[in-house]
C-alpha cells in the first residue's frame, strides 16, 4: 500500500474532472496542492507519450523527488493519473482497468455531460475502495 | 553552478563589464547592448591587430574562419573556486564604461577604475570606455597610450564602428595573453587544484599522486587555452594527451573535464553542422562525462564540496544540446535526472539554478506545464529567501508561469482576440458543448488558486500593489466559491491595502468584483418610441409594423436568429439607460464607488453611480448616459471604480461564466448563488445613434399623476403636450388604444393639428372630455364588501386607462446633415396613458320598491286637486298638474327607494329626473324633483314615485299571456312565454332608462349614477302591479257645477280667511259629490258599483243604525256599464250630520270578467267574481261656524 497517492481523471480538455487523495499518509495542504501540481505538469509528457504507444496504460512516466506518476490514457483521450511512491504496477494496472470501467460506466448516463465534472459519490466510493484494493 | 550553461560555455572568454563613475542604469543599458552585440570576433579581422612576438602555439589557428568568443558579464562577477579547473571560468578582461557628462574628472574615474579591476586578478586586459567626453576632455593629452579609451560623440552607427574597433583591438590582446599562457603552463611550475582536492591532509603520498596528475591537469588546462583562443584543433590534441593522462592516474574528475573541453573543440570543429552521429558522439562522450563526474564524488568531503553540480552542469549541457522536439524523450530523462539531483545540492542558489535551466530547457522544448511546475520551484526558492528582492525575483519568474496555469492577467492576453472567439458559435449541441469546453479548457482550480496566492504574496512582499491587486482581484473573481468568508475578506483587505499604495485613478485590466451582466435594453420608455416612417403614405407609422395577416411568414428570408438580434434606435442628446445586474457573491458588503458604461466608440457620454451591494446580494440597476455623435455604437461592458482600483467588466466575460456554469465547468454561478433568478442570455443589439429627432412630452394640466373621478363623473381634462427636442415637428396624428376607450368622450383633434409644425419648446394644450366607468364592472362581487368597510378611493389597476397615441414625426431630411440622405428620419410614438383612477362615489346599497297609499282628499275646491287623485295617464292635461304637486292626494302610490352611501369624504348632491320624451306626453320630457344632499359617510334615501310608467291601457297582450303563464304554471315555460317575458323586460328596461340619478359634488365634479341594474332588480318582482294600470280606476269628485257650487265657494272663501283647511265640506249641508269610474280596458264593463263612507272610527255611515250621512242617491248596487278607455260619471250627494274626517271608498264587482280581467286580479277560477276596489279618498266635513 502506498503511503501517498493522489488519483485524478484529467477530461480531453485538460480539465480535471475527478481528484481523490487515495494515500494513508496524514494529509497535508500544501502536499495535496503539490500532487496537483505535479500531476499537471506530467501532462505534457503524457501528450507526447500517448501517441508513441497503443496500450493504454502508459506505466510510470514521469517523476518528481520520490513521487512516481503513473498514467492510463482511454481511447477519448481521458487520462487517468495516479501520483504513488511505491512501484507496484501490476496493482496500477488492475486499478486503472477497474476505475475505467466506472468511468465508462459515468459516460453511459445520459445526464452526465462528457467533459463535466464527476459529482457521483457512487464512483468516489467505489474509486477508494479499489484504491484500498489495488494500491 | 553556474546559469545559461552549454557545451560551448568551454570556449567563451568572459569579459567583465563594470560601470565606472556616476551613470544613469539606462544609459550604462544602452552602451552595454552595443558591447554585447560582439559576442564572436572574428579572427582575420584581428590579423592587424596581432603582433607574434614569439611561436605562437596554437599552430593549427584556422585563421580564415574561426573566431573568438566572448561572454560578458554585466556588472562582474566574482571568482570562482573552480577556475584551475576551468579556464573559462576566468575573468580574462574588464570592460570599465563611463558617462564623461556625468563624470567629469576623467582621473578619478581612472582611479575608480583601477580600484575596480583590483577584484578581478585573472584580468588580462583592461579597458575603460568613456562616452560622450567633452572637448576639454578630449584635449587631455595626458591619458594617450593609457586604458582610457574616448569614445567621441558621434552618431550611433560611428560610435558601433569604434567599440568594434576597440573590441577587434581588445581580442588580439586577448590572443597574445593566452599564447603567453600557454607558453606558461607548458613551462609547468603552476599547481592546478580545485576545491575537490583534499587540503588538510598533504600526506606524502598525496604529494606524489599530486604530482603525477598535474601533467595532466596541465594539459587539460592548454586545451581550454586552445579553445579560448578558437583553436579546436590544438585543443583536441592538448584533450586528448589530458584524457590518456588522467585515465592513467585515476584522476576522474580532470578526466570529465578534458572530455568536456574536447566535445566542445569538436562541436567547434564542426562549425555548427550537425548530423545523427555527431549528435551520437556527443551523447556518448556526455555520458561518460557524467559517469565520471559522478565517479569523482568523494564521500569524506561531501558535506563541503561536491563535483554533484558539474554532473549536473553537464547533465543540463547535454540536454541543452540536444534540446529538439524529436529527442524530447532523452532531454526529458535527462532533465527528471537533473531534478533529481537537486536534493543532494548543497548550495540553495545552485538548486535555484539548477530549477531555472530546468525550466528554461522544458519550455524550450514546448513543455509549458512542466516549464511551470519548475519555475515555481523556483519561486518558492526565491520567497524562501524572505527578502524584497527576491521577492520580486518570486513574482517575476511566477508571473511567466500564468499562461500556463491559464491565471494569465488580462493586461497580458489579447483580449480583443479572445472575445471574437465565440463570435460564431454554431447553435448545434455538440458544437456548442466544445466551443463552451474549450474556453475553460486547463482550469485546475486547486493549482490557480494556489498560483495566485503565490503571485499575491510574492507581490505584497516585493512591494508592487498592482500586480498585488490584481491577484487578488483575480482570485476573489474566479476563485470566491471555494475561499472561506475569512478568507474573502482577507482579500478584500488585500485589494484595499494595495490600492492605498496605488496612486488614484490607477487602472487594472483584471476585473474584481462584482460580477456584471446585461439584464435588459429597456426600448424606449413610451415616451420617446421610435418609429419608423413609411414614407409616402399618410398613416405613416402603420407600415412599420409587419404586415399582412401572418404572424410568422414562411415566405419571408434569412434564418429566425435575425429576428432576436433587434435593433436599437438612440437619439444624439437624449438620455438612455440600460439595465445590468450586479452580484456580490463574497461575504462582505461590496462598495462600488463607481460603476458606467463602457462605450468604446467614444460617442456616448456615460453617467457614473456608486452602489454597495450586501453580502451575497444582488442587485439591478439602471446605467444612464447619453449619446453624443450619430453612428453605431457598442457597449462591451463597464467600467467599474471598486477597491480604488478602475476595471472594465465584459458583459461577455459574465455571459461565458454563467455558460460554464450551466454546463458544471466552473465552480459557480455567482448570480444564482445570490438569489437572482436564471435570466434568458440578453443579446447585445445593434445599437446605432441617429441625429436629434422631435420629441414630445405630455403632462395632463392641473394634475400631477393621476385624474382621480368617482365613478360616472364626467370631466373634461387638457393634456398639454410640448416638443422637448430641437427639431420641429410637422406631422402629428392623435389614436385611441387601450381598454376603456368609451370613457373618453371628446378630444379636440383640431387643436393639435392647428398648431403644427410645432417649434422647440412650444405647447399645446388638447381638451378631452373624459367619463369615469364603474367601478363595479371591473369587480362586481367585491364592491358590497367595499361599501361596507367604507374604503374610500380604491385605486384602479393599471390597464384599465385608455391611451392616447399621438404619431408625430419631424421634415423628411434630417436638419443640415447632408450625409444621411436617402432614409427618412424616423417618427416617434407618444404613449399617453391618461391615468384615469375611479374612485368610488357615492354607492348604491339598495334599490327597493315601496308601495303606499295615502287617501285623497274629496271636496278640494281645485280641481287639480282631485284631478291629481285620478290615475296620471288620464290626459296630458292632468299630468300637467301632477307636475305641479304630484304628491299629494295620489292613490296607491308606488315609489322607488334608492338607498345611497356616499363613502368619499365630499358631499354629493343627488338630482332625480325622469326624462319622459318617449312617454305618451312630449311636451313634459323631464321631471326634476328636489336635490338630495348627502354629506360624507352617510346614507341617504331618494324616492322615485314610478306612477307615471303605468301603461294608459291594460292592454289584453300582456295579460293574457300572463295568464296562461299562471294557469300552466306547471308547465315548463315555453318560447312564447320567455318572448313574453322578454317583452316585459323591455318595457322595464324602457322604463328605467328614463329615471337618470345625476349628483354633482363640490363645484365642478358632477356625473351620474348607473343604477339601471339596481332599479331592475327591484322592479322584477312586482313590475306587473308597477307597469299595468288596473282596469277600473275611480276618482270622486265635489260636484262645482251644481248650484251649491257657489255658496261653497263663498264658504270656502270664508275658511279660506278663517285659515281653515280648503277643500272641506261642512256638516248639515248637501254635498254634491260625483264618483268617477273609468275603463282602462279596451272593452265594455258593466259594473255594480258601491260606495262606502267611514268616518274616523271605521263605522260605516251609509248603512246601519246610525246611517246618517246620506242625502240622496243610491250607493249600492249601482249598475253601470263603461266604455272602454271612458270615464263613467255618477252623481250622488252626502249630507254630513256630525263634522270630521271621513273616508270615501269606491268599489265594483265586475260582471261578466273576461280572461284579461281574471288574470289581472290573478282570480283562480273562473266563477270567482272579480272585485275591483279604489283607493280610499277623506273627506273633511268641517262643523257650522
Amino acid at each position: 500500500m502506498a503511503s501517498t497517492a493522489c488519483f485524478m481523471i484529467v477530461s480531453r480538455n485538460d480539465i480535471p474532472i475527478y481528484e481523490a487523495e487515495v494515500g494513508t499518509a496524514p494529509k497535508k495542504e500544501d502536499a495535496a496542492h503539490q500532487h496537483q501540481f505535479i500531476l499537471h505538469a506530467a501532462l505534457d509528457i503524457v501528450q507526447d507519450l500517448a501517441w508513441t504507444t497503443s496500450a493504454m496504460f502508459l506505466k510510470s512516466i514521469d517523476r518528481f523527488n520520490d513521487l512516481v506518476v503513473s498514467v492510463y490514457v482511454t481511447a477519448g483521450h481521458t487520462r487517468l493519473m495516479l501520483l504513488h511512491d511505491s512501484r507496484n504496477d501490476d496493482g496500477i494496472k488492475s486499478f486503472f482497468q477497474e476505475v475505467h470501467e466506472l468511468y465508462i460506466k459515468i459516460l453511459l448516463n445520459p445526464l452526465y455531460l462528457p467533459g463535466s465534472r464527476i459529482t457521483s459519490s457512487h464512483f468516489d466510493t467505489k474509486v477508494r475502495a479499489l484504491a484500498r484494493k489495488y494500491l | 553552478m553556474e546559469p545559461d550553461v552549454s557545451i560551448e560555455t568551454s570556449c567563451m572568454i568572459r569579459v567583465a563589464v563594470l560601470p565606472i563613475g556616476s551613470i544613469a542604469i539606462p544609459l550604462f543599458r544602452d552602451y552595454t547592448s552595443m558591447l554585447v552585440r560582439h559576442y564572436t570576433v572574428s579572427l582575420s579581422s584581428i590579423s592587424s591587430f596581432y603582433t607574434e612576438h614569439q611561436k605562437s602555439p596554437f599552430a593549427h589557428q584556422p585563421w580564415d574562419s574561426g573566431s573568438l568568443r566572448f561572454k560578458y558579464m554585466v556588472g562582474g562577477s566574482p571568482a570562482s573556486p573552480w577556475e584551475d579547473f576551468q579556464s573559462n571560468r576566468k575573468i580574462f578582461a574588464v570592460i570599465g564604461i563611463c558617462h564623461c557628462p556625468s563624470s567629469p574628472d576623467l582621473h578619478s574615474v581612472m582611479d575608480q577604475f583601477v580600484t575596480a579591476c583590483k577584484s578581478y586578478s585573472s584580468s588580462v586586459v583592461q579597458r575603460c570606455f568613456a562616452f560622450c567626453p567633452g572637448d576639454s576632455q578630449l584635449e587631455d593629452e595626458s591619458f594617450k597610450g593609457s586604458n582610457l579609451i574616448l569614445f567621441p560623440p558621434a552618431d550611433r552607427q560611428t560610435q558601433e564602428f569604434h567599440l568594434q574597433t576597440m573590441m577587434q583591438d581588445i581580442a588580439a590582446s586577448l590572443l597574445m595573453k593566452f599564447e603567453k599562457s600557454v607558453l606558461q603552463a607548458e613551462s609547468g611550475g603552476t599547481i592546478l587544484k580545485t576545491p575537490l582536492d583534499s587540503q588538510a591532509s598533504l600526506s606524502s603520498e598525496e604529494v606524489i599522486k599530486a604530482k603525477k596528475r598535474r601533467l595532466g591537469r596541465a594539459q587539460k588546462t592548454i586545451g581550454d587555452y586552445c579553445l579560448l583562443a578558437g583553436s579546436p584543433v590544438d585543443a583536441n590534441a592538448h584533450y586528448t594527451t589530458s584524457l590518456e593522462l588522467a585515465r592513467l592516474t585515476g584522476d576522474f574528475f580532470w578526466y570529465a573535464g578534458a572530455m568536456e573541453g574536447s566535445v566542445c573543440a569538436l562541436l567547434i570543429d564542426q562549425m555548427g553542422q550537425r548530423d545523427q552521429f555527431l549528435d551520437d558522439e556527443v551523447k556518448h562522450r556526455y555520458n561518460n562525462v557524467i559517469l565520471h563526474y559522478r565517479k569523482s564524488f568523494i564521500q569524506d568531503n561531501a558535506q563541503r564540496v561536491s563535483p554533484l553540480s558539474f554532473e549536473l552542469e553537464a547533465t543540463l549541457k547535454l540536454a541543452r544540446y540536444l534540446c529538439r522536439k524529436e529527442l524530447a524523450k532523452e532531454v526529458v530523462d535527462l532533465l527528471t535526472t537533473a531534478a533529481d539531483g537537486a536534493k543532494s545540492l548543497i548550495d540553495a542558489s545552485d538548486r535555484l539554478i539548477l530549477f531555472i535551466e530546468i525550466a528554461r530547457l522544458f519550455g524550450t522544448l514546448g513543455y509549458h506545464r512542466k516549464a511551470a511546475f519548475f519555475s515555481r520551484q523556483v519561486a518558492q526558492l526565491y520567497l524562501q529567501q524572505e527578502n524584497r528582492l527576491a521577492a520580486i525575483s518570486s513574482m517575476q519568474v511566477l508571473a511567466m508561469t500564468t499562461q500556463a496555469y491559464r491565471v494569465q492577467s488580462r493586461a497580458s492576453t489579447d483580449h480583443a482576440l479572445y472575445q471574437e472567439s465565440g463570435q460564431n458559435h454554431v447553435d448545434g449541441g455538440k458544437a456548442h458543448h466544445n466551443w463552451i469546453v474549450s474556453l475553460f479548457e486547463s482550469q485546475w482550480s486547486s493549482i490557480q488558486m494556489v498560483v495566485l496566492r503565490e503571485i499575491l504574496l510574492s507581490a505584497v512582499r516585493g512591494g508592487d500593489p498592482l500586480t498585488a491587486w490584481s491577484a487578488a482581484a483575480r482570485l476573489l473573481r474566479s476563485y470566491y466559491p471555494i475561499i472561506t468568508p475569512a478568507g474573502q475578506n482577507g482579500l478584500a483587505s488585500a485589494l484595499s491595502n494595495a490600492s492605498e499604495r496605488l496612486p488614484s485613478g490607477t487602472r487594472c485590466a483584471d476585473p474584481a468584483l462584482p460580477f456584471i451582466r446585461l439584464h435588459s435594453f429597456p426600448l424606449h420608455s413610451s415616451q420617446q418610441d421610435i418609429v419608423k416612417r413609411n414614407h409616402g403614405r399618410d398613416d405613416w407609422w402603420a407600415g412599420s409594423a409587419p404586415s399582412g395577416p401572418f404572424i410568422y411568414t414562411p415566405f419571408s428570408k434569412g434564418e429566425p436568429s435575425q429576428s432576436s438580434k433587434q435593433e436599437l434606435i438612440w437619439v444624439v442628446g437624449e438620455a438612455v439607460q440600460v439595465f445590468v445586474e450586479l452580484a456580490n457573491p463574497c461575504g462582505f458588503d461590496l462598495k462600488v464607488d463607481s460603476i458606467y458604461l463602457s462605450v468604446n466608440s467614444g460617442n456616448f457620454d456615460a453617467f457614473p453611480i456608486s452602489v454597495s451591494l450586501p453580502p451575497n446580494s444582488s442587485k439591478v440597476i439602471a446605467l444612464s448616459g447619453i449619446p453624443t455623435e450619430v453612428g453605431s455604437l457598442k457597449i462591451p461592458g463597464c467600467i467599474v471604480h471598486c477597491f480604488g482600483v478602475i476595471t472594465e467588466h465584459y458583459f461577455k466575460d459574465v455571459d461565458n461564466l454563467l455558460v460554464g456554469a450551466a454546463q458544471g465547468l466552473v465552480l459557480s454561478d455567482p448570480f444564482r448563488c445570490c438569489g437572482s433568478p436564471k435570466l434568458k442570455n440578453v443579446t447585445v443589439p445593434n445599437i446605432s445613434v441617429v441625429p436629434p429627432l422631435p420629441l414630445l412630452i405630455s403632462r395632463v394640466v392641473g394634475s400631477d399623476g393621476a385624474i382621480i373621478l368617482y365613478e360616472g363623473e364626467i370631466r373634461e381634462v387638457q393634456i398639454s403636450v410640448a416638443n422637448a427636442g430641437t427639431v420641429p415637428i410637422e406631422q402629428a396624428h392623435i389614436s385611441l388604444s387601450g381598454k376603456n376607450q368609451d370613457s373618453i368622450q371628446l378630444i379636440v383633434y383640431e387643436t393639435l393639428k392647428s398648431s403644427l409644425p410645432l417649434k422647440p419648446g412650444a405647447e399645446v394644450r388638447i381638451p378631452v372630455t373624459l367619463k369615469a366607468w364603474q367601478l363595479g364592472l371591473l369587480d362586481p362581487d367585491a364592491a358590497p364588501s367595499k361599501n361596507i368597510s367604507g374604503s374610500t378611493g380604491r385605486q384602479v389597476k393599471d390597464g384599465c386607462s385608455p391611451v392616447l397615441l399621438i404619431h408625430y414625426a419631424g421634415p423628411l431630411t434630417y436638419a443640415g446633415d447632408a450625409s444621411i440622405n436617402g432614409s427618412i428620419p424616423p417618427g416617434r410614438r407618444l404613449v399617453v396613458p391618461l391615468n384615469i383612477c375611479v374612485s368610488q362615489g357615492l354607492s348604491l346599497m339598495k334599490a327597493r320598491l315601496l308601495s303606499m297609499e295615502i287617501p285623497a282628499h274629496v271636496g278640494e275646491d281645485h280641481s287639480n286637486v282631485q284631478v291629481e287623485t285620478s290615475s296620471a295617464e288620464e290626459s296630458p292635461r292632468t299630468d300637467r298638474f301632477m307636475k305641479i304637486d304630484p304628491y299629494r292626494g295620489s292613490w296607491g302610490l308606488r315609489f322607488l327607494e334608492l338607498e345611497l352611501s356616499n363613502p368619499t369624504d365630499v358631499v354629493f348632491e343627488i338630482g332625480v329626473s325622469v326624462n319622459m320624451e318617449d312617454s305618451n306626453n312630449e311636451e313634459n320630457p323631464e321631471y326634476d324633483y328636489p336635490k338630495t344632499r348627502i354629506d360624507r359617510d352617510y346614507t341617504a334615501r331618494v324616492l322615485i314615485p314610478l306612477e307615471h310608467f303605468k301603461l294608459p291601457v291594460l292592454d289584453g297582450t300582456y295579460l293574457v299571456k300572463e295568464s296562461q303563464m299562471n294557469r300552466t304554471s306547471t308547465r315548463k315555460s315555453s318560447f312564447s312565454e320567455k318572448s313574453s317575458k322578454a317583452e316585459l323586460n323591455a318595457s322595464i328596461k324602457n322604463l328605467i332608462s328614463k329615471i337618470k340619478v345625476r349628483w354633482q359634488s363640490g363645484r365642478n365634479n358632477s356625473g351620474e349614477l348607473n343604477i339601471k341594474d339596481a332599479i331592475q332588480a327591484a322592479l322584477q318582482s312586482s313590475m306587473m302591479d308597477v307597469l299595468l294600470p288596473d282596469p277600473l280606476t275611480f276618482g270622486f269628485r265635489c260636484g262645482n257645477n251644481t248650484a251649491q257650487s257657489s255658496s261653497d265657494l263663498n264658504l270656502d272663501e270664508g275658511s279660506n280667511i278663517q285659515g281653515a283647511r280648503k277643500g272641506s265640506v261642512k256638516a248639515h249641508d248637501t254635498t254634491l259629490v260625483e264618483v268617477l269610474v273609468r275603463n282602462n280596458t279596451k272593452e265594455m264593463i258593466r259594473v255594480s258599483l258601491s260606495i262606502t263612507c267611514r268616518d274616523i272610527a271605521g263605522e260605516n255611515c251609509v248603512e246601519g243604525d246610525k246611517a246618517t250621512v246620506l242625502w240622496a242617491g243610491v250607493l249600492n248596487g249601482i249598475t253601470m256599464e263603461v266604455p272602454p278607455l271612458k270615464e263613467y260619471r255618477h252623481s250622488f250627494s252626502l249630507y254630513f250630520l256630525v263634522p270630521g274626517e271621513y273616508t270615501l271608498l269606491a268599489a265594483a264587482v265586475i260582471d261578466d270578467a273576461n280572461e284579461m280581467l281574471r288574470a289581472r286580479a290573478r282570480a283562480n277560477s273562473c266563477d270567482e267574481s272579480i272585485f275591483c276596489r279604489g283607493p280610499p279618498f277623506h273627506i273633511r266635513v268641517n262643523g257650522t261656524m
